[in-house]
């Protein structure tokens, strides 16, 4: 790679119900951040790269550059695109290709205006078919649990162990979410909580098993590696990065158990690093629900097909901050990950991101992973859709 | 949905569940896809034609749903999973229907999958009262329960004859049942209602005829509670099921919705019968549909004294003049100006005239028909097997069945509004279709239909030696919908839920 895009700085705001503010203050919000930690000003950007998965569908808004730009008075180059990840990904070929030596990359959800409707959007959105038939936001995620459980036959105790692990990935990321002070919900929840939940509900899955909507929104500042140098001593470099896509309608694809799109996109983006699986340590998946980030585990390669929940379950057990699997250290959602940090859609990424970025540059704080060697190695994987597409980034540190 | 264009394209794929195949490489796609993804190019141009309406899939997984999104509510709580057809070459998402889950039902999932379901055409979801209304066949019941998988089998005609009478013939109704007294009432599911019905019956009717859909060049649905003022239910019915020769998006029938309150259908048996009979007319088959959701007002309303006799139910007949399984001899109908009942435009449930419906108006006609018909063709009433009257209570045809001078045993084996409540429109075809489900060959049946407003309509039916051929195909008979172990009844407040529907 000739030109590296690297990350300078990062901002977000708290995830969560911003009733009172407008989406264009949230971003205003994420950025200011972001351009106060790399000590920059607007005239500076050369091109936006933003992003919102549905912002004129929950607030009527259309042309969302066109506020942007009255907001910051900037008359740059602006895209808008569905995913932080697809932003990113927009912005790293700019870089790359020389175009440009600074830009902003963001991203903006606010759902909750539009709480009444949000789960036949996000239905209909994800899949129209499955919609038409009665599918929920939700439902996926069952079926694929149901569809698991089939494959690997598992029977038994071993599903009590099964749905324990799931509780307990919503029990992990809730406690990583009590040290995150953007999070929406800084707060413990007990694995017996997640459990009486589902039993409540009759379904494989329950309240506490899925990440709640969320307004929010997330900025980086991505430059070409001289640019970052000049601006930060520790820059964070994107090394990898890939992404692929899958059919829309989940049932139609010849996969049940697993996302294609998540595999490709590791794969690829592992090449394109030149690093290998197990020099990753922080990893931030996409846990829309607790079965997201049991399958992200074996989609990208950390664990066996059909055993990830066993290495949950057995590292949950007495839970050390993270996954030891064959003896290596994998910190996985230090941030809380989507089920507590939130899941503002089109600014998720971001918030992933920004983990990454933190935990790499030793800035997390009491979050910070703790292991014998500092963390070189930080991935992401974001998805849209029901795994219709997904990203992988890898990012590294000097 | 707000989008007619949309509503059309999603209809047309999922009413029917269309799809196609890749004949190089046998790769399946639910929709129209021009090409396979496999073969690429080479394919283009070149995919097969499919559809599912017809097959048996599988449960493969499920979950269960108490918090739908908006469009489902009325729902309440359903089973939601993934069904493939063709060892599992194809899946698609699917809905359970015809499933009340209680509120205290414990849902073992595994029981539920892996068993055998058949595609259901049903409303899709709600809409405003001014929309178009969805449809779709996404929706599954298990076959093992109430409504068995069938297969549309085709059989070359082998004997032509003079006379048109019944090719085939189909009676749908729910499995959901309201008994109170002596009298059980069939109800709709809440996703129902008199175009679902008709399809359905419409359905069953094809499986019994054998015949090729495509040979039907009229269909005629007549009808008192069709959920639009204007817009057919025969439209709906020639596209769901292809009546006529297909063309692109197109099918080559004449479709048209009759009313004249519960003899809507029955009116049109004669039509249908000319029909088929004039040389020019190049039309093999005429299809003629009654169905209903029988409106009632809730009964402390005016006009709910009827809410202690509706049913719910759809009846097909087929008439051609190929495989004949009962000839038409004769008919006879009467019309006059009585106002016995009736539902101004714009209300949503009928009003009637209480006992003014009796002798000015039901017996009146129905004697007038039946004895005009026997005069003409000069029969008496030993020379009749069957006799079929309008169904709107138990008493009215037992009552002009005894004053015609007809037994027991000529009356009772039509007498189904104890099982089904009175069906309207498709009331005496329902009586009609019981009669000839255990009729042998060459036996009379008197069929009188009565609609307010008034009229009635008699028929002389002879059987043929094929009924007995055809009556193998059919499982769903009127016997087998009455007396099913899978029947489930419903309280009042429920009843009056479902029939209100989506």
């Amino acid at each position: 790679m000739q030109i590296r895009p690297a990350i300078v700085a990062v901002g977000r705001t708290k995830f969560g119900e911003h009733y009172e503010k407008e989406p264009e203050k949230l971003i205003e919000e994420a950025w200011l951040k972001a351009s106060q930690e790399a000590d920059i000003e607007r005239r500076d950007l050369e091109a936006c790269y933003l992003s919102d998965y549905f912002l004129p569908i929950t607030n009527k808004f259309g042309l969302e550059e066109g506020f942007l730009s009255e907001l910051t008075e900037l008359h740059v180059p602006m895209e808008v695109t569905r995913s932080f990840s697809s932003a990113l990904s927009n912005a790293c070929n700019a870089i790359q290709a020389g175009r440009y030596g600074m830009v902003l990359v963001g991203g903006i959800e606010k759902m909750t205006d539009r709480w009444d409707k949000i789960r036949d959007d996000l239905m209909l959105l994800e899949d129209p078919w499955s919609y038409y038939a009665g599918c929920t936001p939700e439902a996926n995620h069952e079926l694929m649990l149901r569809a698991y459980i089939r494959k690997y036959g598992i029977k038994g105790e071993n599903i009590e162990k099964l749905n324990i692990a799931l509780a307990q990935v919503s029990f992990k990321n809730h406690l990583h979410a009590t040290k995150n002070e953007y999070a929406q919900y800084q707060r413990k929840i007990t694995v017996e909580q997640v459990l009486s939940a589902r039993k409540e509900a009759r379904k494989p899955l329950g309240l506490y098993d899925f990440a709640p909507i969320s307004d929010g929104a997330t900025a980086l500042i991505l430059a070409n590696e001289d640019v970052a140098r000049k601006l930060t001593s520790k820059p964070v470099y994107v090394l990898g990065s890939s992404s692929a896509t899958d059919y829309l309608t989940f049932p139609a694809r010849d996969e049940l158990t697993h996302f294609l799109v998540s595999e490709m996109a590791m794969k690829n983006a592992l090449k394109m690093a030149e690093i290998s699986l197990w020099d990753i340590q922080i990893l931030e998946l996409y846990d829309q629900s607790t079965v997201m980030e049991m399958i992200s585990l074996e989609d990208l390669g950390f664990c066996k097909r059909g055993k990830s929940w066993v290495t949950i379950h057995e590292n949950c057990k007495d839970y050390k901050g993270y996954y030891e699997i064959d003896g290596k250290r994998l910190f996985v959602n230090m941030n809380g990950g989507l089920k507590a940090d939130g899941n503002p859609l089109g600014a998720t990424g971001g918030a992933q991101i920004f983990e990454v970025f933190k935990q790499l540059r030793g800035e997390a704080g009491e979050r910070q992973a703790k292991s014998d060697e500092e963390p070189m190695y930080g991935c992401i994987l974001e998805l849209e859709g029901f795994g219709t597409k997904g990203y992988v980034y890898i990012f590294g540190r000097d | 949905m707000s989008s007619e264009p949309i509503e059309r394209r999603v209809s047309f794929l999922g009413d029917r569940l269309k799809g196609r195949r890749c004949q190089f490489c046998g790769k399946e796609y639910f929709e129209v896809r021009d090409y396979c993804g496999a073969c690429g190019r080479k394919s283009f141009g070149k995919m097969v034609d499919m559809d599912l309406f017809y097959e048996k899939g599988k449960l493969e997984v499920c979950t269960f749903t108490s918090e739908p999104t908006n469009k489902f509510t009325k729902l309440g709580s359903y089973i939601y999973g993934i069904v493939s057809f063709h060892d599992g070459k194809i899946r698609v998402p699917g809905r359970l229907t015809d499933r009340i889950v209680r509120c205290n039902e414990e849902i073992d999932f595994s029981a539920l999958e892996g068993r055998e379901v058949t595609p259901r055409f049903r409303r899709r979801y709600s809409v405003d009262k001014s929309d178009v209304i969805p449809t779709i066949s996404l929706t599954f019941t298990f076959v093992d329960e109430y409504y068995p998988h069938q297969e549309y089998t085709i059989v070359k005609p082998n004997k032509e004859y003079e006379a048109a009478g019944i090719v085939g013939y189909g009676v749908y109704t729910s499995r959901f049942r309201i008994k109170e007294g002596s009298i059980e009432r069939s109800v709709p599911f809440v996703d129902e209602d008199a175009i679902t019905a008709a399809v359905e019956a419409g359905k069953l009717a094809l499986i019994h005829s054998g015949i090729d859909s495509s040979l039907i060049g009229k269909i005629y649905a007549g009808s008192e509670s069709n959920p639009y003022a204007v817009k057919p239910i025969a439209s709906k019915v020639a596209q769901v099921l292809k009546l006529g020769e297909e063309c692109e998006d197109v099918q080559g029938v004449d479709a048209v919705d009759t009313e004249f309150a519960c003899k809507a259908a029955t009116s049109m048996f004669k039509d249908a019968a000319s029909l088929v009979s004039y040389p020019k007319s190049n039309i093999n088959c005429a299809m003629v549909i009654g169905t209903d959701n029988s409106q009632a007002a809730p009964r402390d309303c005016p006009g709910g004294e009827l809410d202690l006799f509706v049913g719910y139910g759809g009846c097909a007949y087929i008439f051609g003049k190929q495989d004949v399984i009962a000839e038409i001899e004769g008919w006879y109908s009467c019309t006059s100006d009585t106002p016995d009942f009736w539902r101004r435009d714009g209300e949503t449930y009928p009003m009637h005239g209480g006992r003014f419906t009796g002798d000015p108006a039901y017996f009146k006609h129905i004697r007038n028909a039946t004895e005009k018909l026997m005069e003409r063709l000069n029969l008496s009433v030993d020379d009749v097997k069957y006799f079929v009257a309008h169904q709107p209570n138990v008493q009215f045809p037992v009552r002009i069945a005894k004053e015609l001078g007809f037994k027991e045993e000529q009356y009772l084996p039509s007498l189904q509004v104890a099982k089904f409540g009175n069906t309207y429109s498709a009331s005496s075809p329902v009586g009609l279709a019981a009669v000839l489900d255990i009729a042998k060959p060459e036996e009379r049946i008197l069929i009188v239909s009565y609609g307010s407003g008034a009229g009635s309509d008699a028929y002389s039916i002879i059987t043929t030696n094929q009924i007995l051929d055809k009556r193998q195909r059919q499982k769903l008979t009127v016997g087998y919908q009455a007396e099913n172990p899978f029947l489930e009844y419903v309280d009042y407040t429920t009843y009056r839920r479902l029939k209100l529907g989506m």
